[in-house]
């Protein structure tokens, strides 16, 4: 940890894509389509899923990543980590202009990190935490003072989840209810023209972009279309050309995959790593019990909800960590819920819990809760009931609309067993952390602790992977992590979601990036 | 003399409705507040997650750490001087957006009520003309089928027959954003893109009207003042064009009126299949975020549109039926 740690970037832009510009066919619009339409386009003070679909193309992040999830230069040239950890210094381009034709300097870092993100972003108000100043010795220099050393924050300067905003405009008035919260000025690859709400988002190709002969494409347009089926009608006529992140469902992703026009990727997701869970409320008998925690875990046919369910676009989940950190060291696999034998497995522990089963077969019941999300989360929890009426647990679905199951998960804490649908994001401190830390048990806060199960054990190693610089020390730290709270289950991890995205053969380049559609499309460009 | 008298009712009515449409509002806000959950916690949800002081902020920002009465109190202080506040969640004042959904959906209405009251009017009045022959029948049974089918499922089918299949209309949108046409092409385009919209909508409400149209025609037909006319001398076609079919158009009218409230609850379906952007979808999203300032403005709103069409219904009556004085 007192190591010196330091990573130089390589300066060349030409290098980021390895592509030469003049190769690539230039115009052409593309079409997104998000679902749902965005509330606004404010991504410095909400992570709502959508928004950054659109905003990710208008602001720029500090770096980039690749699908190793190794930061690669963008607004920061390169940046050195100090010893100790508690200053991280960028070194920034001097060649970026906002839409607006003001040049992008260290006072706009300074900005967005302390005022705009530490202080508004849900997210970053975590991210940021640690961070005491920015200090700007010159308009190309920024230096991140912290308090002590955090990680986490060169996994999140991504445009997606760090956008860097203009201080010259968002520095002026109330930055919560900012008139350029539906008018984005951002120094990225495309710059706003025009939302007509309910319709579409308009953005042309910005002329002035740093990176010189980016981007191809002349024009992207994201519509919202709020019915499934004609999504799907849209894509398959070509009237949109990529649609991700749950927008196609993915039966209907399975059958346009096989029309000649379209391909169907599963890239995209790895510093987004989704993950579907069953929530237990600790507190509650029987599940205050491991025992039954995990008997519920073994229950649950994993490979039949991948099947049938997701239509094939996910894999089992090993652990609260996603497979997707195996690249970077920070996955480790937890107890295998999969083994061949494990509903006869789920029934000894059962019977060990002290509930055997009873003369009409049955051991005990309880109401299912179900994520509000869509169909597919109907049909999970079918299969959970079905799957626990094998072990004699009689399980009733109930599902209701997103604000009231929201309360009555994470504020009044009124459920036995919910389904659950969280996102690690680029690091566990971000995604993970939350679901088990004992202080992310909140009331009234949401998708944190609803488990509401932790021990000073785990509790101990997350602090200490939270500060850890060294990624393999760090690696070690969960991989004891991961052993542990699979033995409590205090929620079963059932699979990892690779969300399919439906792209147009007719455009290349459009997924390149760890974070898929929430990519910029800068080297997105025409077949 | 008569037109002073028509502009005193209208003027009359207008001042009628704003206990009405105050009452809807009250009744509206005081309703919502049952509805668990609110929308810091919605937004909080869509971030993915956030801290407790976050939360706190925002309900404290959206005055909702205040009391019911008061909450109420402010909004209809508002709502006197047309202020129906700022949609939290959109980050935009309400009645911008509300403005600008309110001419799609203006177009979405009136498309589908002139082609609806058009052809149900011209279809009941054949069918009864043709009364119990085959072509009578034909169109009372194609009116009970369409009449019976759910709106989503025509919406998809005509989709996938004239989009996908046939090739000839777009699937969804308001117009080509690839394209962006301009001027006449721009309408020609929006024309094109309002053509399944409407015949969607349209369906339910034509068969409706056919078959209101029909049993009045039948109805009128059979009155007093049809034999008299006859005993008159006069043909049958100016019996049927002069006295019966205006006579028979009156319930029509007034269940279009009434109807009127319920095209836009209707618009809701098809506004969503076909990606249309009006009032609708804007009302749907925003019950499921808890939006409740626009919300509001969304039911403050259709109120102001359906007293206005009743109006107009009951303007129309008079044109219609010379008996019926007004005031």
């Amino acid at each position: 940890m007192n190591r010196r740690f330091v990573l130089a970037l390589t300066l060349a832009a030409a290098a980021l894509g390895g592509l030469p510009a003049m190769a690539q066919k230039s115009g052409g619009t593309l079409v997104q389509i998000t679902q749902p339409e965005p509330p606004n386009l404010a991504p410095y003070i909400s992570t709502s899923a959508p928004i950054g679909q659109v905003t990710a193309k208008i602001f720029d992040g500090l770096l980039e990543y690749g699908f190793d999830l190794k930061p690669k230069p963008a607004l920061a040239e390169s940046f050195e980590v100090s010893s100790d950890g508690l200053a991280i210094t960028f070194k920034l381009r001097k060649d970026v202009k906002f839409h607006d034709g003001k040049p992008f300097t260290s006072e706009d870092v300074q900005f967005t990190v302390m005022e705009a993100l530490k202080k508004n972003h849900p997210r970053g108000i975590a991210t940021f935490r640690d961070v005491t100043a920015v200090d700007t010795p010159d308009p190309h220099t920024a230096i991140f003072r912290l308090s002590k050393p955090a990680p986490v924050i060169l996994k999140a300067l991504s445009s997606y989840e760090s956008p860097m905003l203009p201080k010259h405009i968002y520095g002026q008035g109330d930055i919560k209810t900012h008139a350029n919260a539906n008018s984005p000025i951002g120094s990225g690859p495309f710059r706003f023209v025009e939302w007509r709400r309910g319709e579409f988002v308009r953005l042309d190709k910005n002329p002035n972009y740093w990176r010189s002969g980016l981007p191809y494409l002349d024009r992207l347009v994201v519509r919202f279309i709020a019915d499934a089926s004609t999504r799907t009608a849209a894509l398959e006529k070509g009237e949109a050309h990529v649609a991700g992140l749950g927008a196609v469902p993915y039966n209907d992703a399975k059958k346009l995959a096989l029309r000649p026009n379209i391909e169907v990727s599963t890239k995209g997701t790895e510093m987004i790593s989704p993950i579907v869970e069953l929530m237990f409320n600790t507190k509650l008998a029987p599940f205050d019990n491991a025992k039954v925690r995990q008997a519920i875990s073994y229950a649950v046919d994993r490979q039949f909800a991948i099947e049938n369910v997701w239509f094939g676009f996910g894999k089992p989940a090993m652990g609260i960590i996603s497979s997707n950190f195996q690249p970077s060291g920070l996955f480790a696999a937890g107890i295998d819920f999969t083994v061949a034998d494990r509903v006869e497995r789920a029934n000894k522990l059962l019977d060990e819990a002290g509930f055997p089963r009873k003369a009409d077969g049955t051991r005990f019941e309880f109401v299912h809760d179900i994520t509000p999300y869509g169909e597919e989360w109907q049909r999970f929890g079918e299969i959970v009931q079905q799957n626990l009426a094998q072990i004699g647990v009689k399980v009733t679905l109930r599902y209701e609309d997103l604000p009231k199951w929201l309360k009555r998960v994470y504020t009044d804490y009124d459920f036995a067993v919910t389904s659950n649908f969280l996102f690690n994001l680029p690091d566990p401190v971000l995604g993970v952390h939350r679901g088990v830390h004992s202080d992310r048990i909140r009331p009234g806060t949401v998708f944190v602790n609803g488990s509401r199960w932790s021990s000073p054990e785990t509790d101990a190693l997350m602090d200490k992977a939270a500060v850890e610089t060294n990624e393999a020390a760090r690696g070690k730290l969960y991989a004891e992590f991961v052993q542990k709270v699979s033995e409590a289950s205090p929620v079963a991890y059932i699979l990892e979601v690779r969300f399919p995205t439906v792209l147009s053969k007719q455009f290349k380049n459009v997924i390149d990036t760890p974070l898929g559609i929430y990519g910029n499309f800068a080297t997105a460009h025409r077949e | 003399m008569k037109s002073g008298s028509l502009g005193s009712y209208i003027a009359r009515r207008l001042l009628q409705t704003i206990p009405v449409i105050l009452g809807v509002v009250v009744v509206n806000f005081l309703l919502l507040q049952l509805a668990p959950g609110d929308l810091a916690t919605v937004l909080a949800g869509e971030a993915g997650g956030a801290p407790k002081e976050y939360i706190d902020q925002l309900r404290a920002r959206f005055g909702q750490d205040q009391p019911v009465y008061i909450q109420l109190f402010n909004y209809m202080r508002n709502l006197l001087v047309l202020d129906l506040g700022y949609s939290f969640r959109q980050s935009a004042p309400v009645l911008d957006l509300l403005l600008a959904r309110l001419w799609p959906t203006l177009l979405l209405m009136g498309s589908t009520l002139v082609v609806s009251l058009g052809l149900g009017i011209l279809m009941g009045l054949l069918a009864a003309l043709w009364v119990r022959t085959w072509k009578d029948h034909v169109i009372s049974v194609a009116a009970i089928i369409v009449y019976a089918t759910p709106l989503f499922w025509v919406g998809l089918m005509l989709v996938l027959v004239f989009s996908i299949w046939l090739d000839w209309l777009p699937t969804s949108g308001m117009e080509n954003v690839v394209a962006f046409h301009e001027g006449w092409d721009r309408v020609v385009d929006i024309a094109r893109h309002l053509v399944l919209p409407t015949v969607t909508l349209s369906l339910f409400y034509l068969a409706l009207y056919a078959r209101l149209m029909r049993a009045s025609m039948l109805e009128q037909r059979g009155l007093d003042y049809v034999t008299t006319a006859r005993a008159k001398g006069q043909s049958d076609r100016k019996i049927t064009t002069r006295h019966v079919f205006r006579n028979a158009l009156l319930p029509v009218v007034t269940m279009a009126g009434v109807q009127t409230g319920g095209l836009l609850g209707g618009s809701v379906v098809v506004e969503a299949i076909f990606a249309w952007p009006g009032l609708g979808q804007l009302a749907f999203q925003s019950l499921f975020a808890r939006d409740y300032n626009l919300l509001l403005g969304i039911f403050f709103m259709s109120a102001v549109l359906v007293v206005i069409v009743n109006l107009t219904v009951d303007v129309i009556y008079v044109f219609l039926d010379p008996r019926i004085r007004i005031g």
